[in-house]
């Protein structure tokens, strides 16, 4: 038989169980953040033998900067001297380096995310776990990752090395990343679709044909258009690194530049980069907002200005 | 018909479904039902109603071949193994419907499932049933919008057009006309019904409103207890009611 007073006993203690679950159930987030942070800073402390050198760091770097890079040189605007500029004067800035750098970069980053997408699309549905038995997703996987584990940089040297310098080289290496980093972004899309439609089109028989392009490929369509515009910008920014190797666009007057220690030039163009890269990220949250759930809500806008402006930034500029 | 008979046993031509000693669920130590033997036949409306959470829906994932059964044996059309393409309609609780596409892009999916084959799944006849499907359930100015930009009713009609599309012989239909005004229902309910009866298809329909459930169905199974049973006493129970009334009224 139970006393009373045990019975007692044992509800105290379930109640001291309760409070301390609901403690850590409210801190849990907090604490293994703590921990995240704590980790790093101890891995960082062994590695780091004299943090003296931060110190240092910021000196060197104005010192750098006042002598080095700044005012950038804005002279990589103007026409080259040689080919002879044959344009009219308006718009002779397009005879000059950082123009045609620019225009071969975003050509080439272009066409590698297309020709990259069109070879990834295929892959990654064989890829998605909810779509194909092990035995297909594992090898689809195999062949994502592969091409995902060297850089785009690395790729660009072994192009370079097999059909030469130029452009080619350049767009052949972004594809072969394209298609691994863009793979893996979208089969993770694949398999964040609802179960619902997937089952009600298990259920009435569909073949593979239509489950991927009638199913999965409209229901993730949000996330496969903006992986990839951002896959887009990262080429783009990854195009300004592969041309250091030889393989076309900004990259190679960036280079020429610095084999000539000529870091005023350099920082005009990497200016030029970061905008062109601001510019890129408006482009792409305007075509976003075409396809997301919110877009429906806030659209249409009342100017093409508009989709750069969060809404409620519209209704305070609507003319009343 | 290719009814391939299992352990010696004839099967009735006129079965569609039949279900014999299974248990169902997602864990054999809880199985939501146990040991269930149950026949659905062709041309015939069944209801099945039952509290929240017994496990309806299961019944039908399973018949439906999305969960397999824990124990037992599912026959659809004489043949123990997953409905072929197009044969089963399934109208699912939350409706599966792909929200960025068109109203019809999804019910022509219904309709390439019933009317094409898998590996060339194009037909012009198939927008044809399409469109007629989608103007079945009154949504004819519908036709371009995204799902995700429909009410929870239209969408539920959305549904039942996929299937009705299909042309399916057997229909499962989890609570689909929810969410509808009495005229709508009842539009939804006799393109269903008459679909049924046209077709001598069979409709298994978890349908928890009873009157509702009397209104469509040849009979009603109540789940209940990990068992499927009969719904018997109701005809009784019906006229105590209306005594009852008379008698509170005079
Ligand atoms: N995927 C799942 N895995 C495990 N358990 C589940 C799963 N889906 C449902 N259940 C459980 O199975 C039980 C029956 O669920 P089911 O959806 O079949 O109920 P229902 O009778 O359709 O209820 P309702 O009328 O509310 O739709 C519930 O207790 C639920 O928690
Ligand atoms: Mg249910």
């Amino acid at each position: 038989m139970k006393s009373r007073y045990l019975s007692s006993a044992e509800e105290t203690s379930d109640v001291q169980e309760t409070i301390l679950s609901s403690i850590w159930f409210s801190s849990r987030w907090f604490v293994l953040i703590g921990c995240l942070v704590f980790l790093s800073v101890v891995v960082t402390n062994s590695m780091v033998d004299n943090w003296g050198r931060l110190a240092n760091g910021s000196d060197n770097l104005f010192a750098f900067i006042n002598e080095s890079l700044w005012p950038p040189d804005w002279s990589v605007t103007e026409p080259q001297a040689y080919p002879v500029c044959t344009e009219p004067e308006w718009r002779d800035f397009t005879c000059s380096t950082a123009w045609i750098g620019v225009i071969e970069t975003l050509k080439i980053a272009f066409v590698a995310t297309i020709f990259g997408m069109i070879i990834s699309l295929p892959i990654s549905l064989l890829a998605a776990r909810n779509l194909n038995p092990w035995w297909v997703s594992f090898p689809a996987r195999f062949i994502l990752a592969a091409s995902r584990s060297l850089p785009s940089i690395i790729w660009a040297i072994f192009f370079v090395i097999l059909v030469g310098l130029g452009p080619l080289s350049g767009i052949l290496a972004m594809t072969v990343y394209t298609v691994g980093y863009l793979g893996k972004l979208q089969y993770e899309a694949i398999e964040g679709v609802s179960r619902p439609p997937l089952e009600a089109s298990e259920a009435m028989g569909h073949g593979w044909l239509e489950r991927s392009f009638g199913m999965i490929i409209p229901e993730s369509a949000n996330g496969l258009i903006s992986q990839l515009i951002f896959m887009f910008e990262y080429n783009f920014r990854h195009g300004t690194v592969i041309g250091i190797v030889g393989a076309g666009g900004i990259g190679y007057y960036i280079n020429l530049y610095l084999k000539f220690l000529q870091y005023d030039k350099v920082i005009a163009y990497l200016l030029i980069i970061f905008i062109v890269v601001l510019l890129l990220d408006l482009v792409s949250i305007a075509a976003r907002s075409f396809f997301t759930e919110d877009g429906d809500v806030t659209r249409p806008p009342s100017s093409w200005w508009g989709i750069f402006l969060p809404s409620a930034m519209i209704d305070l500029l609507k003319p009343k | 018909m290719s009814s391939k008979p299992k352990r010696g046993d004839v099967l009735d031509p006129k079965l569609a479904v039949e279900i014999r000693q299974a248990t169902i669920g997602y864990s054999s130590k809880e199985p939501l039902l146990s040991s269930i033997n149950i026949q659905f036949f062709k041309g015939e409306i069944v209801a099945i109603a039952g509290p929240s959470g017994i496990g309806k829906t299961t019944l039908l994932r399973t018949i439906a071949g999305l969960v397999p059964p824990l124990d037992g044996n599912f026959f659809i059309d004489g043949k123990e193994n997953k409905p072929s393409r197009g044969e089963l309609g399934y109208i699912p609780q939350r409706l599966g419907l792909v929200r960025h596409a068109s109203v019809y892009h999804n019910v022509l999916l219904g309709a390439l499932a019933g009317h094409t084959s898998p590996w060339f799944p194009y037909s012009s006849a198939a927008k044809k049933i399409a469109l007629e499907a989608i103007s079945s359930v009154g949504l004819d100015d519908k036709i371009r919008t995204p799902i995700r930009r429909l009410s929870g009713g239209q969408q539920r009609r959305v549904a039942t057009a996929r299937t009705l599309a299909q042309r399916p012989s057997i229909i499962l239909a989890d609570e689909f006309l929810g969410e509808l005004d009495d005229e709508t229902m009842n539009l939804v309910m006799e393109k269903v019904t008459s679909y049924v009866r046209e077709s001598n298809a069979t409709l298994i329909v978890v349908e928890h409103d009873i009157s509702r459930a009397k209104e469509m169905a040849d009979r009603i199974l109540i789940m209940e207890d990990g068992r499927l049973n009969p719904f018997v006493n109701e005809p009784i129970s019906i006229e105590l009611d209306k005594e009852f009334e008379k008698e509170v009224n005079n």
